[in-house]
């Protein structure tokens, strides 16, 4: 390598290189020159952090089509090493309509979550008391009191509400909890369900919207601790199935939904969100490609790619790509909609 | 052009190659045009091209990184994804071009296209056809010019 760097920083004028006028230089007819699929590189877009299966998220931020809540969310609540948050989306409103010819830019908003269910942490444990029956344990951040309900075989209804399509396999409870973070739960003895009854099959299929297991976590703030509407719900509804594992069942996580003030959201993971709480963007030389917008490699991400969902971009690169490419970057799906985020630092 | 309005994604990745190049791979950009890479891609171990140096170019066009980089091998070689004058079939390179990939990504890929050549999507015919005809013999020929054309000397 020739070019000695402090050669290749200055920043004065250089001729144009001698032979590279046109390229490919001397052109001939060119042969039948389609485009070719190859295999080997599906090249990792950046292949230090590929893109998807993104790690699972916590939740913090979530795009809202209406005025922001009250309390929006402003500071750290999570464990200090907290998960990348997913954002979501807006279940109901905001996109009626047919989509539009040009992509919309939109500034995402944030929502205050009260509680979260860390979805990798949900599990089923035998109950001491009574081996056959299982009690559902889990990690979880509340920043308000609240409790939990448990449902088997749970449908939803109307406005977040959930009923088990088995009213007579458990006496519902609400199993009251305190705030703070990275608590865990475990639902008291004897409370438990024996689920070898049911067929596999019956426990691993979310068959026409029941799913074998709902946790309803409803927050209940304190007017000091939430505000005024205490009527409302404020709820974290986490969806899962059992599947077979290991001669053992293992829930799996279906989805995610936020009941709050009335509005439905379903939690959907960003795809590419590193911890941007640190501000670690400055540092990005460092060696890590995973915070800065992929293609300016130079300023934070801030600007998601819907519906795929990779943070990809940074607010300016987004406006350029809009008219050059209707493709993520990343994944080559089509663009709909862009989607800013600034994630703000934690404020102490 | 003046290489004082090259973006700092150019400077950025340029940066990055430099300091941490590739295995088997090196690119470092010409003096007088900072678009413009001297690449060198050594042959991958179990291919017929194994022990040769192959230099390639490298232009990064106005459009860059919204149109892809602009690649053609140097030394000759034989290869039914290459033809006589260097071009190269690759999906990456043309309309599966993505602003997320990164000159070193290319490389990359055009390292593993010497892993595995695909006769059944050719460019250069006449190769293409004798590898899809007699591929030992193929694989012999890809050597011969390796030793004849890339020897690295």
């Amino acid at each position: 390598m020739g070019a000695s760097s402090s050669r290749r920083r200055r920043d004065d004028y250089y001729p144009p290189p001698p032979h590279y006028t046109s390229y490919p230089p001397p052109p001939p007819p060119p042969p039948h020159h389609h485009h070719h699929h190859h295999h080997p590189p599906p090249p990792p877009p950046h292949h230090r952090a590929p893109p998807p299966p993104p790690p699972p998220a916590a939740s913090s931020y979530y795009y809202h089509p209406h005025p922001p809540p009250p309390h929006a969310y402003h500071g750290p609540w999570h464990p200090a090493p907290a998960p990348p948050p997913p954002l979501q989306q807006p279940q109901p409103p905001a996109l009626t309509g047919p989509p539009p010819e040009y992509v919309e830019h939109q500034q995402a908003q944030k929502v205050k979550n009260y509680v979260n269910l860390h979805k990798d942490t949900i599990r089923l444990e035998p109950d001491g008391a009574d081996p056959d029956r299982r009690l559902v344990a889990f990690t979880f951040d509340a920043v308000t009191d609240g409790r939990v309900t448990i449902y088997y075989f749970a449908k939803e209804g109307k406005d977040c509400s959930f009923s088990s399509v088995y009213p007579e396999l458990q006496t519902l409870t609400k199993i009251p909890f305190q705030k703070g973070l990275a608590q865990r739960f475990i639902q008291p003895s004897g409370s438990g369900v024996d689920l070898g009854f049911f067929s596999l099959d019956e426990l691993s299929n979310p068959s026409g919207e029941v799913y074998p297991l709902v946790v309803y976590a409803e927050a209940y703030p304190s007017p000091e601790e939430g505000g005024s509407s205490v009527n409302s719900t404020r709820a974290q509804i986490t969806l899962a199935v059992l599947e077979k594992h290991n001669n053992d069942l293992r829930v799996k996580v279906i989805k995610q939904i936020l009941w709050i003030d009335g509005v439905r959201y379903e939690l959907q993971e960003i795809f590419g969100l590193v911890n941007s709480t640190e501000a670690d963007v400055a540092d990005a030389d460092a060696d890590d490609m995973g915070k800065e917008c992929v293609i300016c490699l130079t300023e934070p991400r801030d600007t998601a790619v819907m519906p795929c969902r990779h943070l990809c971009l940074c607010s300016e690169c987004a406006k350029t790509l809009r008219f050059q490419s209707n493709k993520c970057p990343i994944c080559r799906q089509p663009v709909e909609k862009l989607m800013e985020i600034k994630v703000r630092s934690p404020e102490p | 052009m003046a290489n004082s309005n090259l973006p700092r994604r150019i400077i950025k990745e340029t940066q990055r190659l430099l300091s941490e190049p590739a295995p088997g791979i090196s690119a470092s950009p010409s003096e007088e045009n900072m678009r413009y890479f001297n690449v060198m891609i050594l042959g991958p171990s179990q291919s017929p091209y194994e022990g040769g140096v192959f230099k390639l170019e490298l232009f990064l066009p106005e459009e860059y990184p919204m149109a892809p980089p602009k690649v053609r091998f140097l030394t000759k070689i034989y290869h039914p994804n290459i033809d006589k004058l260097g071009r190269i079939c690759l999906d990456i390179l043309k309309d599966k071009w993505s602003p997320a990939l990164q000159i070193r990504t290319v490389l990359l890929s055009i390292q593993a296209l010497l892993s595995a050549p695909n006769p059944d999507d050719p460019l250069a015919d006449n190769v293409a056809k004798h590898w899809k005809a007699n591929e030992t013999e193929a694989v012999e020929t890809a050597k011969e010019w390796t030793r004849v054309y890339a020897s690295g000397a």
